[in-house]
């Protein structure tokens, strides 16, 4: 039975970080229709970047993680300003390729800026491992499910209550209508990458405080993908949840199978799962009422 | 304010100072879609203030393209405004950017209502007043129910799922959230039931009567709409064929036969039929 929970709450650890890059595949694809393949080589910079400001300035985790956030917000606007803004009114499917030309760029520029060495990011805090009735996980495991959870109930209500975040589901659903509206599309598609970029750059810091910084980090967006296939890609909030779902899969599988299973399982279940509804667990279904 | 005369504005610019200042006006506007199709021609166009001025014709005659041109969206669906200018309010809004066009309150309701399906009635109206303050917001949303009680009972619906009498009223009521000075409906009557249409049209009638709102009326419908309108124009292959006051065009026997489905006692005379064709003639 521990065997069990130990399992399961360690997968929801893991869980929280593919859940944050997987909300940050959603922000952007929910305010621009495009899949950003490059979201996991975003999240390795963020992480890259932190690590920098720790060895350089100061080891403070507040001022690293002030730092990484400021950071990811103008990598995400600088992304979109110089990269995807020209594509604007370009066909969605060239949009996506050149989110595959900047992955390749960015993962390069790694070794370009840093080095291909592995790292830890050693803040002082988040290594330390804190124990209660049994459970046993680290400081920045359980930062990332608070980091994960705040963040789903801070969207909910930006989605619901916020200006900006209605209008960021009106500028998915029509954004020529939005447009007639005065709502700036493209104010909208940077708020979006901004925030996606600081979303999974938090992910990213988390898991190279857990873990440790490589330069095949950014395979981490391979992980929040198959997430946020299964919460539905225009689904931050399922994204997250998808997340959790997809770490305590994974590590169910990996416990009781074998080793092996661990890195299927989650792609396993995303396959039946679109079987039986293919825009995702929380996906919305298209209204086709005219 | 001093207005240069257009080089190109040639016979137009005899009434250079026009006895009412328009509140809208398309100055010899050309539009272009791909570099390459016209789909618009030297197009003139006044919107006198308070009035209501219908812009009639059939499908692909180039009205729509005229209101994405007001409303500064050309680009989105490759076109450009190749020559001519928008002026409103005495300010040429040619190439303004489509949100300063409606904070400007130059607010069009677009073909097909576009409402945002997946969003509520009230998120819908929020959108709507995207460029106005939140306490004002409340406020016009709360005329906009008094006006369509119908949206007041729907406000928590989505807006989706409504019937397309009821979108069509939440698209007007969005784009009054902007607090127009003009509104531009495009074809607002189309698929609708009758009497669907009678109350559409009971709405602009009293949003020029009680709002004093100018409003540019764009349909198919010519007959319903020259019931209404203080003055219409009549475009065809994208250049404006007829114009004048309502009454008046109501009465031309070519807007009779053509849009308005009439004709002069079941037969036509020799002397009908070449009027027809000398018109075709001039026409294309």
């Amino acid at each position: 039975m521990s065997f069990l929970i130990d399992l399961t709450v360690s997968g929801l650890a893991i869980g929280a970080l593919y859940g944050l890059i997987a909300m940050g595949f959603a922000v952007i694809y929910k305010a621009t229709g495009l899949v950003n393949f490059a979201q996991g080589e975003m999240t390795m910079i963020v992480a890259y970047l932190a690590w920098t400001i720790a060895t350089t300035l100061t080891g403070n985790v507040f001022v690293v993680v002030a730092g990484a956030v400021i950071g990811a917000a103008v990598l995400g606007l600088a992304i979109e300003r110089i990269v995807m803004r020209p594509m604007l009114g370009e066909p969605l499917f060239a949009g996506v390729m050149v989110t595959v030309a900047l992955a390749v760029i960015l993962r390069s520029s790694i070794t370009f800026i840093w080095d291909a060495y592995p790292h830890a990011l050693d803040l002082g805090v988040g290594r330390d491992v804190l124990r209660a009735g049994g459970l046993s996980l680290r400081g920045a495991q359980v930062a990332a499910i608070v980091t994960l959870l705040g963040l789903l109930a801070g969207f909910y209500v930006f989605f619901r209550f916020s200006k900006f975040g209605i209008a960021m589901r009106a500028v998915a659903a029509d954004d020529r209508a939005a447009l007639l509206m005065g709502v700036s599309a493209a104010r909208i598609h940077a708020l979006a990458w901004a925030a996606s970029s600081v979303i999974a750059g938090i992910g990213g810091v988390l898991f190279a405080m857990v873990y440790d910084l490589s330069p095949a980090m950014f395979a981490l967006g391979l992980k929040g993908f198959p997430a946020t296939i299964l919460g539905g890609l225009d689904s931050v909030l399922g994204s997250g949840v998808a997340g959790l779902i997809i770490g305590v899969t994974e590590n169910l599988a990996g416990g009781y199978l074998t080793p092996g299973m661990k890195d299927i399982a989650g792609f396993l279940m995303i396959i039946v799962v679109l079987m039986v509804r293919p825009f995702g667990l929380f996906g919305e279904r298209e209204i086709v009422r005219v | 304010m001093l207005v240069p005369p257009h080089p190109q504005d040639g016979p137009a610019s005899s009434v250079a100072a026009p006895p009412q200042a328009a509140l809208l006006e398309f100055r010899n506007v050309q539009i272009v879609y791909d570099n390459a199709i016209e789909a618009v021609r030297d197009v003139s166009i006044e919107v006198p203030k308070g009035q209501i001025v219908a812009l009639l014709g059939s499908n692909g005659a180039g009205k729509s393209t005229l209101l994405k041109a007001m409303s500064g969206i050309l680009h989105t669906e490759d076109g450009s405004l190749d020559n001519g200018s928008i002026h409103f309010g005495g300010e040429d809004v040619s190439h303004l950017a489509p949100d300063t066009i409606v904070r400007r309150g130059l607010v069009q309701v677009p073909e097909g209502r576009r409402i945002f399906p997946a969003l509520t009635v009230e998120e819908n109206l929020v959108i709507g007043g995207y460029t106005t303050a939140a306490a004002v917001v409340r406020e016009r949303r709360e005329q906009a129910f008094t006006l369509f009680p119908r949206l007041a009972e729907r406000r928590h619906q989505i807006a989706g799922y409504m019937s397309g009498g009821e979108q069509q009223m939440l698209a007007i009521g969005r784009a009054l959230m902007a607090k127009p000075a003009l509104l531009a409906l495009d074809e607002p009557s189309l698929g609708l039931a009758p009497l669907i249409i009678d109350r559409i049209y009971e709405v602009i009638a009293a949003l020029r009567r009680d709002f004093a709102m100018t409003v540019l009326l764009v349909e198919q419908n010519a007959q319903r709409a020259l019931q209404i309108a203080d003055a219409g124009y009549i475009l065809e292959n994208g250049r404006v064929v007829l114009d004048g006051p309502a009454d008046k065009l109501a009465r031309n026997q070519d807007v009779q036969e053509f849009y308005l489905g009439l004709s002069s006692a079941g037969h036509k005379s020799m002397r009908e039929v070449k009027h027809y064709k000398r018109r075709k003639r001039w026409l294309s």
